[in-house]
């Protein structure tokens, strides 16, 4: 699936892929984009280095010696070539007519040197000249998982993703490629987008918009260059599906003359919350606060109600993960009057309690029915509008070793029930002391589209956020 | 006057920073309610303008370099009477003279004394990124200590002003505390709307800070404004 006439469409669907100036001994950006290759698509290199030739076709990938000589026509590029050779390379690309092409190489304005900022200024005028799409420089250009074109020999290949990110930060976008997998979410698109010197933001968020494959749209950003324009992109953006906006950096901060009350209370921070909420987007300060927002989007039901009937297995955790949902504005109130009559004949209140928070684990002693019914009877009472249950590792873990066929029982059950269910479901699991059990069991739940969150602070906190955005039908 | 006189005026002058009275009629000109403010530079002048207003009446010094008015006895409030405001303009000059001698005074301003009710704050201000930003918050200590205020950008869309206001934190004030009746909400969206449009129509204005509006169960009415404009 694609943006048909979209003047990204190319680039971000290709067929041909050229990397321009990859070194050994690691061929880094060969071995990337490998998956690409062995998906069916042509991968080509390109390198005049004689020396380098013999190991790019050691990994069966045709060299050629000018980006002209590919009898296809190149859809992207990956250029790794030295600066001051960018424009030559640059030249070749136009002439060519490649679809758009990312420019790992760096050393230009963001140097702040005299050399670097004209080399830039250089391959700026080539480019908007020519009409030609360019990613970055400076940047780790696109992740395009269904077809194997990556900026990481880590980040997954998948058919799945949903989830498109636009970063002005390289690591940024390795990292919450990386991150989003460990959840087990997928990625439709993703661009680094550096020095933007002619695509920027609103281009790449454009595209997303118009992108049937991405359901959700997640940036990290620090600056912006064409304020308005950002702003129209983020409110189309945002009115057609979730966007999710991590802002990194407090931008001259405190550092304005002022001669009115209203400039002085006007922090750059508070005036970009105001923007973003105006614009309908979803803001976040974090790689995991925007990972938490994603997974509530993608796999909650979406509820606009306050009221959360929380589930724990002990005391302390029913204490905790009301306070928790309390500070971030949700109600914990009572149950109807049926619910509690219901509850009553057969929940165990020694050593447990039903009120809600449901203090629960003596009751359900790991029998599915007991939990399939509580989950009932709260999915049933008027007066919830989400459900959030907590099992942490701290117990789980050893269980769950002991007897794995409980794992799959109790996803069974709650999977069944979110299908069932017209609420939102979360799921809290602290690793305690079990962090690389925990992240296994973890995707399990994720393929089977159970959001499980590491804290009750921060599953509240995304509920928060993401709730009333929440895509699951 | 209109406001493009009044800019054309300050400007002239070397100056961005209009006078409250410039500021009040330029924005009664656009249709935000502000309380009637004139401009007078004798006793008689300010008596006779505060018989046409109505008592009570205020009086606030009118001066381009004077920071904060009712620091050096710049502003009397509550005047009953014709002689109560004659001796109230002789006392501001005499007072301003004395605790800032370098105060260059135009005269005094005799204002509408607004009945009681809420303080908030109206403003705008223009990002170097985003351009004109609107601001809501309560006014007083929420405002000043707490930081309570609510932005977005300027012109605002359908059912913004509203989404501003229910923001603050402070929002429950305006449904009345402790016996105080609720205020009329509609008009601080009203008065957010219209400060907006102003705005947005005016792109020589830098900053704007209408503080405070008093929000009452009646409307609500801007008692104080001020006015910067953008660098020619």
């Amino acid at each position: 699936m694609s943006v048909p006439g979209h003047p990204l469409d190319r680039m971000f669907n290709p067929k041909t892929v050229a990397i321009i100036g990859d070194k050994g001994p690691n061929y880094m950006w060969l071995r990337n984009n490998q998956p690409f290759k062995d998906r069916g698509g042509n991968l080509y290199s390109v390198q005049i280095d004689e020396k380098e030739i013999p190991g790019i076709e050691e990994l069966g990938i045709e060299n050629f010696r000018a980006l002209t000589d590919i009898p296809e026509p190149v859809d992207y590029a990956l250029v790794a070539v030295p600066r001051h050779v960018s424009p030559y390379v640059m030249k070749d690309l136009i002439e060519a007519k490649v679809g758009g092409a990312a420019f790992f190489t760096s050393g230009f304005a963001e140097t702040g040197e005299e050399l670097g900022v004209s080399l830039q200024a250089q391959l700026t005028e080539m480019a908007r000249e020519a009409n030609f799409n360019v990613v970055g420089p400076n940047c780790m250009g696109l992740y395009l998982p269904r077809v194997g074109v990556r900026f990481n020999p880590d980040v997954p290949v998948a058919e799945d993703g949903r989830v498109g990110f636009v970063s002005q930060s390289g690591t940024h976008s390795i990292m919450f490629s990386l991150v989003m997998g460990a959840n087990g979410m997928h990625l439709s698109r993703c661009a680094s987008f550096g020095n933007a010197i002619v695509l920027d933001i609103s281009d790449y968020l454009e595209y997303l918009t118009e992108d049937p494959e991405t359901e959700v749209i997640a940036m990290y950003v620090e600056g912006v260059k064409d304020g308005p324009r950002f702003v129209r992109a983020l409110r189309e953006a945002a009115a057609r599906k979730p966007v999710v906006v991590w802002k990194g950096g407090q931008t001259d901060a405190g550092a304005r003359a002022t001669m009115s009350h209203t400039g002085s209370l006007a922090s750059p921070h508070a005036v970009w919350q105001g923007i973003m909420r105006q614009c309908g987007a979803i803001s976040t300060d974090s790689l995991d606060e925007t990972v938490d927002a994603v997974k509530v989007l993608l796999d909650a039901k979406a509820a606009t109600g306050k009221r959360m009937a929380l589930m724990a297995m002990t005391g302390g955790q029913s204490v905790s993960i009301t306070d928790a949902f309390v500070g971030e504005g949700f109600e914990v109130g009572r149950l109807s009057e049926g619910s509690y009559e219901e509850l009553s004949s057969f929940f165990n209140i020694i050593g447990g309690s039903f009120q809600n928070p449901l203090d629960m684990a003596g009751t359900v002693q790991g029998k599915r029915e007991t939990l399939e019914r509580i989950l009932g009877i709260l999915d049933a009472d008027e007066s919830v509008d989400a459900l959030v249950m907590e099992q942490s590792a701290m117990f789980g873990a050893r269980q769950w070793k002991d007897h794995p066929e409980r794992i799959d029982d109790l996803i069974d059950t709650l999977a069944g029930h979110i299908e069932r269910s017209a609420k939102p479901f979360l799921m809290v699991m602290h690793p305690a002391h079990e962090e690389a059990f925990v992240a296994e069991v973890r995707l399990k739940f994720a393929e089977r589209r159970i959001p499980v969150f590491a804290s009750f602070e921060r599953a509240a906190a995304a509920a928060a956020r993401a709730l009333p955005r929440a895509t699951r039908a | 006057m209109t406001f493009a006189e009044t800019i054309d005026r300050a400007r002239g002058e070397n100056r961005t920073l209009l006078s409250e009275v410039e500021a009040k009629a330029a924005l009664a000109e656009a249709g935000v309610p502000v309380t009637a403010t004139t401009l007078a530079q004798t006793r008689e002048e300010a008596a006779a303008q505060a018989e046409g207003i109505g008592y009570p009446v205020a009086l606030k010094v009118v001066s381009g370099n004077v920071a904060h008015k009712s620091d050096v006895g710049g502003v009397v409030l509550g005047l009953e009477s014709h002689e109560e405001v004659a001796d109230g303009y002789d006392e501001i000059i005499r007072s301003v003279q004395a605790a800032q001698p370098s105060a260059i005074i135009e005269g005094v301003s005799v204002q509408e004394m607004a009945a009681p009710g809420v303080e908030v704050i109206v403003g705008v201000t223009t990002d170097p990124q985003f351009g004109p930003v609107m601001m809501f918050g309560l006014g007083g200590i929420m405002v000043e200590v707490l930081g309570d205020v609510a932005f977005r950008l300027a012109p605002l869309g359908e059912g913004d002003a509203r989404d501003m206001i229910d923001e603050i934190q402070g929002r429950q004030v305006l449904d009345g505390v402790r016996g105080q009746p609720p205020v009329d909400v509609g008009a601080v969206e009203a008065v957010l709307d219209g400060v907006s449009r102003f705005a947005a129509e005016h792109p020589e204005i830098a900053e704007l800070d209408l503080n405070p509006v008093i929000a009452s169960p009646e409307g609500a009415i801007a008692v104080d404004a001020r006015i910067v404009l953008a660098e020619a």
